[in-house]
């Protein structure tokens, strides 16, 4: 109510007020302390990996490598080694890089993909040791979505599209799902 | 004064408090400014020619990239030129949430400029109590559109996804938590006699110059025009609410910084407006994922957190447009400079400065 | 002078030298936490517990950074600057005593010593600015110069008010003289000329004109780097302590108030607690302003030193001699003292919006816009053909 009056001791009653308040901030680099993300949060793009049959949703059809406004994807399909027998995908990816450093964020690539097989996963931290640490490759991608598909329950947009499971009869496939096959090299 | 000589300053581009990278030379004598030169292009990134080769969908980032403080305001025109020139009808709950993101977004610059402006004047603690505030509104941008800052959330035809399940909840936080914050903000500054001495009828501008000059937003509110083109050229939903526009008097800094922060005061009484009438519905009309609009022109102007920002896109027919012309309000507002400095202290060019709210990304483009 | 005086007089001046700068690391980690509190963030947290060692660290880093020396630069001045603010501020502690017998050399005139030596301390900040061969640091150097002499008077002035009450230049003698009744309590209005000008003294906020960073980018220390900078860092903590030990002992009663019952080393303990807490409070409020306040112009700081404070420490003067000579009770000095002070407030209240009224925000609704400006709406470009 003073300060109504004299505007200086105004203020001087605001900052004391708020000195026997909490601190607002939090302690960044662990994790026990740093403050959380929210569901939506959009991080670096990852690929997502398809339990079922033990690979990743991608074929390599590049619309995201198009639609980048920065330039930031390369890609390369070949034939998936497990059609027909034990996936529905004809060509699955070879090779995906990501230049993290040059992504902006934006979830074009999340929006123009028909396979689910990109998402803005919640990884964020950029500093690295080397100067081309930031410019992901097939593994740490999948590594990076696989995290994320595990800690927030994720689920593909579109199963029965983009299942990855053979339509025959399900009995004489199920030895190879869920295995993780490393797709490259 | 007789034998004495001007002396040279170049305020900027490395400058401390020249909010980004800008270059002002002034010609002092002792303390008082004789003569100003601002120099502008070291944020120049072409933005307007990148959206020459980028598709439609694609322009939105770069928009938000323009205004980087608000984001949702730039992202909006562009949508809105898009949209008009397409002829594409918004469903109404896309156009109440964008209406209540951009406000949001517009407390949230108001709050930065509170902030930086504290600090201009040398009071260390405003900066702090803005971003506390500042915070719970990045919160929520971050739980609906997933960014913080740059969100690329408004899309032509609409927004990105709906709003969030817990949505209603949280902005009843936010606004309350706003509302308080908001006025220990104002409490902790605005009636400071020490402020009020630094910034009353320093920089003055008469609102006929300042329409001469080109000045919009709140400067020119300021100033005592009473211009807002959310109410005298609407645009999107802006007609339906019912709100004040906070008009100065002598248009100097003090009036610059007090119309901003009643503006804020009243961005709150829209968004409470909007979300008691938010409807249910579509977000998104039915466009494709690749825009291809008619041949044409058109030309949009809204009301952004720093003034008019009007979008004037030539389209050619293709996917990409032939011409996308930004009329960003900070680029006008710089031109009043030289004559808000005219006879200033030194110390009061710091301030002048920033009552004006500049966001380089925007002058520069 | 034997060589054993010698000796102790340089051990004395070493322990003082290492306390002082002890202090001085406590009071910048004081600082940071205070200022943190106010506004609602941590502070430092890293360097030992709740970030305790966070000065040293500060230290260690300061020292084995570059020192930078411009191209341009005057190099002697250059380097002799950084000594010429620090000397002074060491100095003033030669005469300061923390309990009755506790200081390094009581001097008898040792208000007069203070006050010649703290002026001292300017020629260092213009030194620095000019050398520097740098158009920010020579305007923070000038601005140093005329902000710190013009305060330099009322902070003499409202000194020389205390001087009159305890009729000594002694500030053993100046404590002693307050064991019933602080002067603060006599001189209401010289504490807060006292605390005003010694703030401008400091360079503290509101009165940070000369390194203000907003503006002068950090004034005369804007080429300095490392130790050099450390020092001058160093120096200003050592005035901000000097200043708040000033102010307890002239106007705050020192130890002998309120309570002083002991002898020996009893004695000097209880005084040094009483000193202690008694400083943590007036630099709690020296923190407290600069996490609060705004600065000032120089115009504005020059106006309100030399149209404000200096006729008010002369009027402080006036008022304190008619006082004594004429032997009026010293509760009449108070009342006297504090309704002007309470004049003084209002004069700052209302002189900065004497010229323009404070509310010039009118508030025109959309609906009254709306109907009112007839603006039609831009009919450019349009629809496609």
């Amino acid at each position: 109510m003073i300060g109504g009056i004299i505007g200086f001791v105004g203020g001087l009653a605001v900052t004391l007020k708020s000195a026997w308040r909490e601190p607002v901030t939090a302690e960044y680099p662990e994790s026990e302390k740093r403050l959380n993300l929210e569901d939506r949060y959009m991080g670096f793009p990852a690929l997502t990996w398809d339990g079922d049959v033990g690979e990743p949703y991608c074929t390599g059809c590049m619309v995201c490598v198009r639609e980048c406004p920065t330039q930031c994807m390369s890609a390369e399909m070949k034939d998936n080694p497990l059609y027909p027998l034990k996936s529905r995908r004809r060509k699955i990816i070879d090779s995906f890089e990501i230049n993290l450093a040059r992504c902006i964020l934006c979830g074009i690539c999340v929006d123009v993909c028909s396979f689910d097989a990109i998402e803005m996963s919640h990884e964020h931290e950029l500093s690295k040791y080397e100067r081309n640490a930031n410019r992901a490759d097939l593994p740490s991608l999948i590594s990076m979505g696989r995290d994320y598909q595990k800690k927030i329950g994720w689920n593909p947009r579109n199963p029965e599209k983009n299942n990855g499971l053979p339509q025959v009869e399900e009995g004489g496939l199920d030895s190879g799902a869920g295995e993780a096959v490393e797709v490259e090299e | 004064m007789d034998g004495s000589i001007d002396l040279m300053i170049n305020m900027g581009p490395q400058h401390p408090s020249t909010h980004g990278v800008f270059r002002l030379v002034i010609w002092v004598d002792g303390e008082r400014i004789i003569k100003s030169e601002p120099h502008i292009g070291y944020l120049h990134r072409g933005s307007e020619k990148i959206c020459e080769s980028e598709h439609y969908a694609q322009i939105v980032t770069l928009f938000d990239r323009m205004d980087y403080v608000g984001n949702l305001n730039s992202e909006l025109a562009f949508c809105l030129a898009t949209e008009k020139i397409m002829d594409v009808d918004v469903p109404e709950r896309a156009e109440y949430i964008r209406v209540i993101l951009c406000e949001l977004n517009r407390i949230a610059s108001h709050m930065l400029f509170y902030g930086v402006y504290g600090l201009d004047a040398g009071a260390m603690t405003p900066i702090l109590y803005a971003f506390r505030e500042r915070e719970k509104i990045q919160n929520l941008f971050e739980s609906i559109t997933g960014a913080r800052m740059m969100h690329n959330y408004i899309r032509i035809g609409g927004i990105k996804e709906d709003l969030p399940g817990d949505f209603q909840k949280r902005i009843v936080e936010v606004l309350d938590h706003l509302k308080r914050g908001i006025e220990e903000c104002d409490a902790l500054i605005s009636k400071n006699e020490m402020f009020l001495a630094r910034t009353k009828g320093v920089g003055s501008i008469s609102g006929s110059d300042a329409i001469d000059f080109g000045v919009t937003g709140p400067a020119l509110r300021a100033s005592g025009v009473a211009e807002d083109i959310r109410v005298t050229d609407s645009y999107s939903i802006y007609d339906r609410f019912d709100f004040n526009i906070p008009v100065g008097t002598y248009g100097d800094c003090w009036d610059r910084f007090y119309v901003r922060v009643e503006e804020m005061r009243e961005s709150i009484k829209i968004i409470e407006q909007a979300v008691r009438s938010l409807p249910e519905g579509d977000i998104s009309a039915s466009v494709r994922r690749i825009v291809r609009p008619p041949k044409g022109e058109v030309f949009v102007r809204t009301e952004s957190p720093r003034g008019d920002l009007a979008v004037f896109l030539v389209s050619d027919g293709t996917d990409k447009p032939y011409r996308v012309k930004v009329r960003a309000p900070s680029f006008a507002n710089l031109q009043a400079l030289e004559q808000m400095l005219q006879g200033a202290y030194l110390a009061d060019a710091v301030l002048i400065l920033g009552s004006i709210d500049l966001i380089m990304g925007e002058v520069d483009r | 002078m034997t060589l054993s005086e010698v000796f102790i007089i340089l051990a004395k001046a070493v322990i003082l030298m290492l306390s002082v700068s002890f202090v001085v690391l406590l009071l910048t980690y004081a600082e940071r936490k205070a200022l943190a509190r106010i506004q609602q963030r941590m502070g430092p947290t890293r360097v030992g517990f709740r970030g305790i060692l966070q000065p040293v660290a500060d230290a260690l880093k300061l020292i084995t950074k570059e020192d930078i020396l411009p191209t341009w630069a005057d190099k002697g001045i250059y380097w002799l600057a950084p000594i010429a603010v620090f000397v002074p501020a060491f100095l003033m502690w030669v005469t300061i005593p923390v309990a009755q017998q506790v200081v390094v050399e009581n001097l008898d005139l040792g208000l007069l010593y203070i006050v010649a030596i703290s002026v001292l301390s300017v020629l260092g900040l213009v030194m620095a600015g000019w050398g520097s061969a740098n158009k920010w640091a020579v305007m923070g150097g000038l601005r140093a110069a005329g902000q710190l002499i013009s305060y330099e008077i009322p902070f003499i002035m409202a000194i020389l008010g205390v001087v009159m009450l305890a009729q000594s230049l002694d500030l053993t003698e100046v404590v002693t003289q307050q064991n019933s009744v602080p002067f603060a309590l006599v001189q209401p209005l010289g504490l807060f000329i006292f605390l005003t000008s010694a703030l401008a003294e400091l360079g503290r906020t509101p009165f940070d004109i000369h390194h203000a960073e907003s503006e002068v980018v950090g004034g005369p220390f804007v080429e300095y780097s490392g130790a050099h900078w450390s020092i001058f860092f160093l120096a200003e903590y050592m005035n901000t302590f000097t200043i708040a030990v000033l102010t307890v002992l002239l106007f705050l009663g020192g130890w002998s108030w309120p309570i002083m019952p002991f002898d020996g080393f009893l004695h000097t303990t209880l005084s040094a607690i009483w000193l202690l807490l008694k400083t943590s409070a007036v630099i709690w409020l020296i923190f407290w302003i600069r996490g609060t306040y705004p600065r000032l112009r120089i115009d504005q700081l020059m106006a309100f030193g030399w149209k404000m404070l200096v006729p008010l420490s002369f009027l402080n003067i006036l008022m304190t001699a008619v006082v004594l000579f004429y032997s009026i009770p010293l509760w009449v000095l108070t009342c006297l003292s504090g309704i002007f002070l309470v004049a003084a407030v209002y004069i700052i209240r209302f002189s900065a919006s004497s010229s323009m009224e404070r509310e010039t925000i009118r508030l025109i609704s959309a609906k009254e816009l709306r109907s009112k400006v007839g603006i039609p709406p831009l009919e450019t470009g349009g629809k496609p053909e």
